[in-house]
């Protein structure tokens, strides 16, 4: 018996699902993603109101400019994260495109450079940053989860950076939720902090996608 | 004329439409393909030739695993490229690990290379979860399932969302990897628990 025989039979085994499962339908993984992030969202917003409980301000703080900003900016960053995840899923996919993650980056960065308010870059009292940081890692686990799992259904060739993209767009998520409850409107506390908390984010999702994304 | 790209992109396309000759001729000229680049990369790492052909039957279980990856408006040959990339470096890794474990075993663990094995059960079986946590992640899946959690051959493949076929030849292998696996182990000096 011979090897290649053995592989001539694996490869006759394999030809008989031709048309078959999985194979069969276009992989529409872009809409599953889609469907992932909402629902990552949703469980993140429900996350953040369970932590924090509903503020009696809460009216006033999605009316406030700073608030804008926050959503803006890390949905923004999540919108290239998509894009990232998306190329990770797909053998043969568009590399690292940083670019993506530009517009994002810029819109946080823009917030950091033209702040005016005065409003320290620690936060408002000694554990904002500890909270901030804390409940955005927090509520980016389910997200990062169901991202984690939604690309265990493509096939990531580098399995480390798919997790990082993973985390990435899990953090950004995560950040947007946490705006509802954010009570430093400091562009400069925003820019260092959220970046920092969605880069944690990113390099859990590292570590986890290098085991969980190999195949 | 037309070339490699088109031709395998359309082979690939009529397998998706259940052309089961067209999928089996592409699959055979992937594998012909692969042998000769496989060769090459695993005598330059020392090992052995019977595992070029096992690592090209794990690209092409790869590849018809991950087939509906492939997005019919992109080209075919990255896709197929960044597999095989994938798989190699993957291959690379664990057989670099295995080779530096060989280098390990110094000349009087060797010499009890041929020893009887040792009669106590629970150790075996301590070492048998440790040599399966050591298999590569389709591996060690495929026997998890098979020989731990007693599911069927059906069953597994349903799960693991790959062909019987592909979870038989997957499982024949992981043994082989196995055996030599607690037949060095054999060699190490007893106490050395995981």
């Amino acid at each position: 018996m011979s090897p290649v025989g053995d592989t001539d039979r694996l490869i006759h085994s394999l030809a008989l699902e031709a048309g078959t499962g999985r194979g069969r339908t276009a992989f529409r993984f872009e809409r599953r993603l889609l469907l992932v992030v909402v629902l990552a969202l949703a469980v993140a917003v429900a996350l953040v109101f369970l932590l924090f409980g509903v503020s009696p301000e809460l009216t006033a703080t999605v009316r406030s400019a700073p608030f804008h900003h926050k959503l803006a900016s890390t949905l923004v960053l999540a919108g290239g994260g998509f894009f990232l995840v998306r190329e990770a899923a797909r053998p043969g996919g568009k590399g690292l495109a940083l670019v993506a993650l530009v517009p994002g980056m810029a819109l946080l960065g823009w917030g950091g450079v033209t702040d005016m308010s005065g409003l320290p870059v620690m936060g408002g009292s000694g554990i904002s940053v500890p909270i901030c940081v804390g409940a955005i890692i927090l509520v980016s686990l389910p997200a990062l989860v169901l991202i984690v799992g939604a690309l265990r259904t493509g096939a990531a060739t580098r399995p480390t950076l798919a997790g990082a993209t993973a985390g990435l767009l899990a953090g950004a998520l995560a950040a947007a939720a946490y705006a509802l409850a954010c009570k430093n409107d400091g562009g400069l506390f925003v820019a260092v902090w959220y970046s920092a908390s969605i880069l944690i984010v990113a390099g859990l999702g590292a570590i986890v996608g290098r085991r969980a994304l190999a195949w | 004329m037309e070339t490699r790209e088109q031709i395998w992109a359309a082979a690939m396309q009529a397998g998706r439409h259940g052309d089961t000759g067209a999928y089996e001729r592409l699959l055979g000229e992937i594998a012909q393909a692969l042998r000769g680049l496989v060769r090459g990369r695993l005598a330059r790492l020392g090992s052995a030739a019977h595992e070029a052909e096992d690592l090209v039957q794990e690209i092409l279980i790869g590849l018809h695993t991950k087939r509906h990856t492939w997005d019919e408006g992109r080209p075919f040959l990255p896709w197929l490229y960044a597999i095989v990339r994938y798989k190699l470096a993957d291959a690379g890794r664990r057989l670099r690990r295995e080779a530096h474990y060989r280098r390990d075993v110094t000349p009087d663990q060797w010499a009890t290379l041929f020893e009887a094995p040792a009669q106590d059960f629970d150790r075996a079986l301590v070492d048998l979860d440790r040599h399966v946590n050591g298999l590569p992640v389709g591996q060690r899946e495929v026997v998890r399932a098979l020989a731990i959690d007693g599911a069927s051959v059906r069953a597994t493949a349903q799960q693991l969302q790959t062909s019987e076929g592909a979870v038989r030849v997957t499982l024949h292998r992981a043994f082989q990897r196995l055996a030599a696996a607690a037949h060095l182990d054999r060699t190490k000096p007893t106490g050395d628990k995981p």
